[in-house]
């Protein structure tokens, strides 16, 4: 109690112009720098920047035969308008997506019969991925679909994930032939806040600024440097000589004065160097 | 009862993590601490800076670190003594053949070969070694952080 009764004396003093006239405030502080902050457009889960999708669900030529009657015999003699009715053209969707499937897991598959391996599984679902994000762009309010795609998207990087724990070549592999990226959740999650962002930028501006001051200073110091060794070798000329006549035991030797000397000839070198390379 | 804290210890197997310090890795410690009054193991996560000059060693990694005789700098302590388990190269310890999840590689390869193996599978030989998609498609070797401020640059390393 005493001492809060202190405190209190203290600061209630009445206050004389000079030092101790200002105002600690913490809260509700202003920074006087002027930072701009731009919040970041919230990307959603679904698109192919936030999946980890490089490509989309490309363009798939509607002449092709159906997956299902690609190997009948009757169809090569049949008819051409036959034959037209049996393109993807006059199929469904999902006869264009299967054999875009078909494709995709094609490009990984390990033996004809391959149908479950991990690359298989994982190319399938990257297909499914990319069908679904261009259906999504069609029917954006269709919010089961969303859900279903984005269970879909967190699945595949869980297996991703598995993969590079088991064998971390046929992941790299795997990356490269599907067109993939693997970005891992950062440690500490949290929503972007205003000022969370701004301390993190005020940082980066401090940073800066050491930065450029340790720049300048070097610089200004490399400059001072040939001025300073020249000073030092008349300094121990001068002293050696002073030694010298006074009779006193000479303390500088003559290595040291042509050591400074080679110093600022290398010194002198190297400025040109740099001057002819700046030119 | 207080476990000694790790930066203490002699000889300790870790973890590799991302790290950004240019001639040192960093190390994630996993140790069970027991709590006296529930009489149980609890783990313990402690993270430790270790002298690795050439950065051999990858995230993931499971390593055998040393201490220092003296410490390097205020949070170098220990070195990097042998890597024991690579992340993702898994060899079987009582046959040394190389294995996948609960298969050896080799059957993988025979059980394809039977069915008759396509062009289009993943050869072991041919393949690089491991780190040739960093920074390109695989990002696991860097800190990742949320994008907190829009710069009009790319920012590869925000999620």
């Amino acid at each position: 109690m005493n001492n809060r009764l202190k405190f209190f004396k203290i600061f209630s003093l009445p206050i004389k112009n000079g030092i101790t006239n200002f105002q600690i405030r913490e809260y509700a502080f202003k920074s006087d720098l002027k930072i701009k902050w731009v919040r970041p457009e919230k990307i959603p889960c679904y698109k192919p920047e936030k999946s980890g999708d490089f490509e989309g669900f490309p363009e798939i030529d509607k002449t092709k035969i159906q997956l299902d009657f690609k190997e009948c015999k009757e169809l090569e003699t049949a008819d051409d308008s036959v034959k037209k009715l049996f393109t993807l053209e006059y199929a469904p969707r999902r006869a264009t997506v299967s054999h875009y499937l078909y494709e995709t897991t094609g490009k990984v598959r390990r033996h004809a019969n391959d149908y479950g391996s991990h690359e298989v599984i994982i190319a399938k679902m990257t297909g499914v991925i990319r069908a679904m994000q261009e259906t999504m762009e069609r029917f954006p309010r269709n919010k089961k679909f969303k859900i279903n795609l984005k269970e879909l998207i967190d699945k595949r990087k869980k297996y991703l994930k598995y993969l590079r724990r088991w064998d971390y070549k046929r992941f790299e592999w795997l990356l490269e032939t599907l067109n993939l990226k693997y970005k891992p959740m950062p440690l500490d999650v949290h929503w972007i806040t205003r000022k969370d962002s701004l301390r993190k930028l005020t940082d980066q501006y401090c940073d800066n600024i050491r930065k450029e001051r340790l720049e300048n200073l070097k610089l200004q110091l490399q400059a001072e440097q040939p001025a300073f060794l020249e000073e030092k070798i008349r300094a121990l000329e001068f002293i050696r000589d002073e030694q010298k006549d006074c009779g006193m035991e000479i303390t500088v030797s003559q290595e040291e004065i042509d050591k400074v000397r080679n110093q600022l000839e290398e010194l002198n070198i190297r400025n040109k160097k740099q001057e002819q390379e700046e030119s | 009862m207080a476990l000694q804290a790790a930066s203490k210890v002699s000889m300790l197997l870790g973890q590799c993590v991302p790290c950004i310090k240019q001639n040192a890795s960093k190390f994630k410690i996993k140790r069970l601490e027991l709590d006296t009054n529930l009489n149980m193991f609890f783990p313990k996560v402690e993270y430790i800076y270790a002298h690795d000059p050439e950065k051999q060693c990858k995230t993931g990694d499971v390593v055998l670190i040393e201490q220092l005789p003296q410490k390097m700098t205020r949070l170098i302590t220990h070195k990097v003594k042998e890597i024991i388990y690579p992340f993702g190269d898994i060899t079987d310890p009582l046959t040394g053949k190389k294995c996948v999840v609960g298969k050896y590689r080799e059957d993988i390869e025979k059980i394809s070969k039977i069915y008759g193996e396509l062009d289009s599978r993943f050869k072991y030989d041919e393949a690089p070694p491991r780190g040739w998609q960093e920074d390109k498609k695989d990002f696991s070797h860097v800190e990742t952080y949320m994008k907190y401020h829009e710069t009009g640059e790319d920012q590869p390393y925000s999620y």
